[in-house]
């Protein structure tokens, strides 16, 4: 490669990602938001019909959130960071632009082609697995399209050594891939026997094995969905807007594999009951016990990382965010295993505790995240100074206390659930029929709407943020641009 | 030896992809053969009950209502015997669900009638008083794809061997007749007017009798099955 | 049946075992070759900070590997 002075990063697939997570974030939330509200007033469930239920609507915001959002968010810092941790630019390669811009437009149509089946009702209806056949394998090619963007950047690579945030993405690309893969696996029965919708399937495993393979694939999603890429995201945005090199770099490399071995073990007390020997078990689970120990690392470090420099708690609302990000990270990789535990999960299973525990994980932790990243990428992408910053101080409050709001009443109305549905009056019998436990969980799901309210009213400041940045943000000089994100008052 | 590693960014992916994967063989593939056989004497769906659980998944209940009976005494009085793997062996996909704004439906064919669900989906406070679920009105004028629950039926039959159009409970009678999509048209509607003959809604009467099936009748063949 | 559970214990045991093993070892050898000058691992946080493509890498990538035109030592796709 020559010595091109002019050789700059180019971030044109970047900005592309960055548009669509403020889409499909807004998309996503808002319907989230709506079926909150229908919980708790049923009589929004007809605003559109058929297709304004709540569950119609709810794999719409699942899916919304997670692979429009979250996943166009993980690209959009992907585009960014490989980059710049490569020290190479994709103006360097018009092979990768070109795989950049198809992987983008690709999988826009996949998403606007997901909308319109899942509102349709054409769905396979395992959870978060729910497109069908002929989307599931766009999704794959938009898939390798990603790992040849991956693989071709590091080809051209001048770094030798890959940064632990990419060690990260690589890891989420295999994962999905072999989870989405597995999981996804069924006949189309058209084919089959000449009979019917061309779209239907039929999954490949049955009853218990679906249910095995589909929370194979619904747990460990979520580690690579929304924990390893996310964990991406704060080894490269944290360290580079504060200034301060990572606490401890070979904690963040056990960290990894820590993590690596730790999560898809989740499931090893299934095999309590085997006849191998008793010792052999007890030695099993007290070996998961010392695994899990460098696991615990990510969150740590990153605190550790601010040593010294607590003051940029206050300055810089970048820090804020982040920082707030591993707080909830910490609290919900806590909960989770608290909620697996026997006794525990006989209460709080099929009740709102378990989506409390995924919205104070995703909520404080993943949109947390991916907002302070877009934030500190908008003026480097746009050279602009972002817009405003008492905004940015004044969306971490309120959607902080919308945070608060919505797992406080979920934990609230999920334990008092369980505890009704459990309830024996003096002679044994079952204390409450079934719609007692749901009326009286009216006041909750009001709550949990309002945070959310919150929450979404937040994410549309971050948005009109963004876009004044692009529209109207003062112009900055490159040189401002080494760590703490420029912003106007 | 690590450091070796850390340099090259395929052996790398290839040792990321080894340790998660091996979690998955381990965990996942020693129950497949077990957690696969059906209870004795289970039966597939006829071609009606699949167009309705494919109402059921079109609709996703699944969002609000768990198929899963845990063998915990509070379940056990207010939904019956607790689930058992071999029930669930002709479930493709399971559909256990993972959340209870509303009750379990395992054997909800046990408790309530063609006659209360008719109600229910056209109105759920007027069975339910302060119900939270939403009125599924829609499903009295769809018409619901018996075609493709044939295709579903004669697929898992071709490629999984379900036991259509076989004697399973040893009494010298074939059990569910699938037969050739005629025969199977044939049966549905017969069956479906059954169901239309319990119920009150003379649209949905009056579709049967020109032979086709609304949602409603797909979905009602659906719950009265569960057991 | 339950040669299958059996199998599953075992392999289940041995394997948390060797990756326990390995994630130790790889703890060790971190900090040994800190410890003997051979490798300083934390020079590597610094790829965050001094990222401009400008910057000059902290290791580079062999000269002769680059002129071979980008296809040396890269994976395929998978």
């Amino acid at each position: 490669m020559q010595n091109n002075a002019a050789l700059e990063y180019d971030y044109t697939i970047a900005k592309m990602f960055v548009f669509s997570t403020i889409l499909f974030g807004i998309v996503g939330m808002v319907i989230g938001t709506l079926i909150a509200a229908q919980l708790a007033f049923p009589e929004l469930n007809y605003l559109l019909g058929e297709y304004g239920t709540f569950s119609r609507l709810r794999p719409l915001h699942t899916n919304g959130v997670i692979f429009g959002f979250t996943l166009s968010g993980i690209w959009a810092t992907w585009y960014y960071v490989g980059q710049r941790v490569l020290k190479v630019s994709m103006a360097e390669s018009p092979f990768l632009m070109a795989i950049g811009k198809l992987h983008f437009w690709l999988y826009m149509l996949v998403m606007v082609l997901a909308v319109v089946t899942l509102l349709m009702g054409i769905t396979a209806s395992k959870e978060y697995a729910q497109l069908e056949w002929p989307l599931d394998l766009l999704v794959v090619v938009v898939w390798v399209l990603w790992g040849l963007s991956i693989f071709g950047l590091i080809g051209i690579r001048r770094e030798k050594t890959l940064y632990i945030s990419m060690w990260y993405y690589i890891a989420t690309f295999l994962g999905i891939a072999m989870l989405y893969l597995f999981n996804n696996m069924a006949i189309p029965t058209q084919l089959v026997t000449g009979y019917g919708s061309w779209l239907h399937s039929v999954s490949m495993y049955a009853g218990t094995n679906d249910a095995l393979v589909q929370w194979w694939y619904g747990h460990n999603a979520v580690a690579f969905g929304f924990t390893v890429p996310i964990i991406a995201m704060i080894y490269y945005f944290l360290p580079k807007e504060s200034g301060q090199a990572v606490y401890s770099y070979k904690l963040s490399l056990l960290s990894f594999w820590g993590l690596m071995f730790v999560y898809l073990w989740a499931g090893g007390h299934h095999l309590i009951y085997s006849t191998v020997p008793d010792w052999m078990q007890s030695m099993g689970s007290v070996f998961s016990v010392v695994l899990i120990l460098p696991s615990w690392g990510s969150a740590i470090n990153m605190l550790l990382t601010m040593k010294g420099e607590w003051n940029q708690l206050t300055e810089n609302p970048l820090i804020k965010f982040m920082v707030l990000a591993s707080t909830f990270y910490m609290l919900s990789t806590l909960e989770g295993p608290i909620q697996s535990i026997k006794s525990v999960n006989a209460i709080a299973h099929f009740t709102d505790w378990i989506p409390g525990h995924v919205h104070d994980g995703v909520l404080g932790w993943v949109v947390f995240m991916i907002m302070a990243a877009i934030f500190h990428m908008a003026p480097r992408l746009f050279n602009k100074e972002l817009y405003s910053k008492s905004l940015v101080e004044k969306q971490f409050w309120l959607q902080t206390t919308g945070i608060v709001l919505y797992f406080s009443s979920m934990w609230i109305a999920g334990i008092t659930q369980g505890m009704m549905w459990r309830a024996v009056d003096e002679y044994g019998n079952l204390a409450y029929s079934f719609i007692d436990t749901v009326t009286v969980l009216h006041p909750y799901y009001t709550i949990r709407a309002v945070g959310g309210l919150l929450y979404l009213i937040g994410f549309f400041m971050f948005a009109y943020n963004i876009y004044k940045t692009f529209a109207s943000g003062k112009e900055v000089d490159g040189s401002t641009l080494q760590n703490k994100t420029p912003m106007s008052a | 030896m690590f450091h070796w590693l850390e340099e090259r960014p395929f052996f790398f992916a290839v040792g990321v992809f080894v340790v998660i994967a091996f979690a998955g063989l381990i965990e996942i593939l020693p129950n497949f053969a077990q957690a696969s056989r059906p209870i004795e004497g289970l039966k597939p769906y006829s071609v009606l009950e699949i167009a309705g659980k494919e109402v059921y998944k079109k609709d996703n209940c699944i969002a609000c209502h768990s198929q899963l009976i845990r063998p915990f005494k509070s379940e056990t009085d207010r939904y019956g015997m607790y689930s058992l793997s071999g029930e669930y062996a002709y479930d493709r996909p399971f559909l256990w669900g993972s959340k209870r704004t509303g009750p379990d439906l395992h054997r909800v064919g046990n408790y309530r009638t063609t006659d209360w669900h008719e109600n229910h989906m056209w109105e759920p406070t007027s069975v339910v008083p302060n119900s939270i679920m939403p009125a599924y009105k829609h499903m009295f004028s769809n018409i619901a794809d018996i075609e493709t629950a044939y295709a579903e039926a004669l697929t898992v039959k071709n490629v999984f061997n379900v036991p259509y159009d076989q004697d399973i409970n040893g009494d010298g009678n074939v059990d569910v007749a699938l037969g050739s999509w005629e025969d199977a048209r044939a049966q549905a509607l017969k069956e479906a007017e059954a169901i239309a003959a319990d119920m009150k809604n003379q649209d949905v009467k009056d579709a049967v009798a020109r032979g086709e099936i609304p949602e409603i009748v797909a979905i009602i063949a659906y719950m009265n099955r569960l057991k | 049946m339950n040669d299958i559970y059996e199998y599953q214990g075992y392999a289940y045991f041995f394997f948390t075992v060797f990756l326990t093993l390995i994630l130790y070892g790889y703890i060790i050898h971190l900090y040994r070759s800190e410890k003997k000058g051979i490798r300083d691992y934390e020079k590597y946080g610094k790829m965050a900070l001094d990222d401009e493509i400008t910057d000059k890498p902290i290791e580079e990538k062999s000269e002769q590997k680059k002129s071979v035109d980008d296809t040396d030592e890269k994976p395929k796709e998978q």
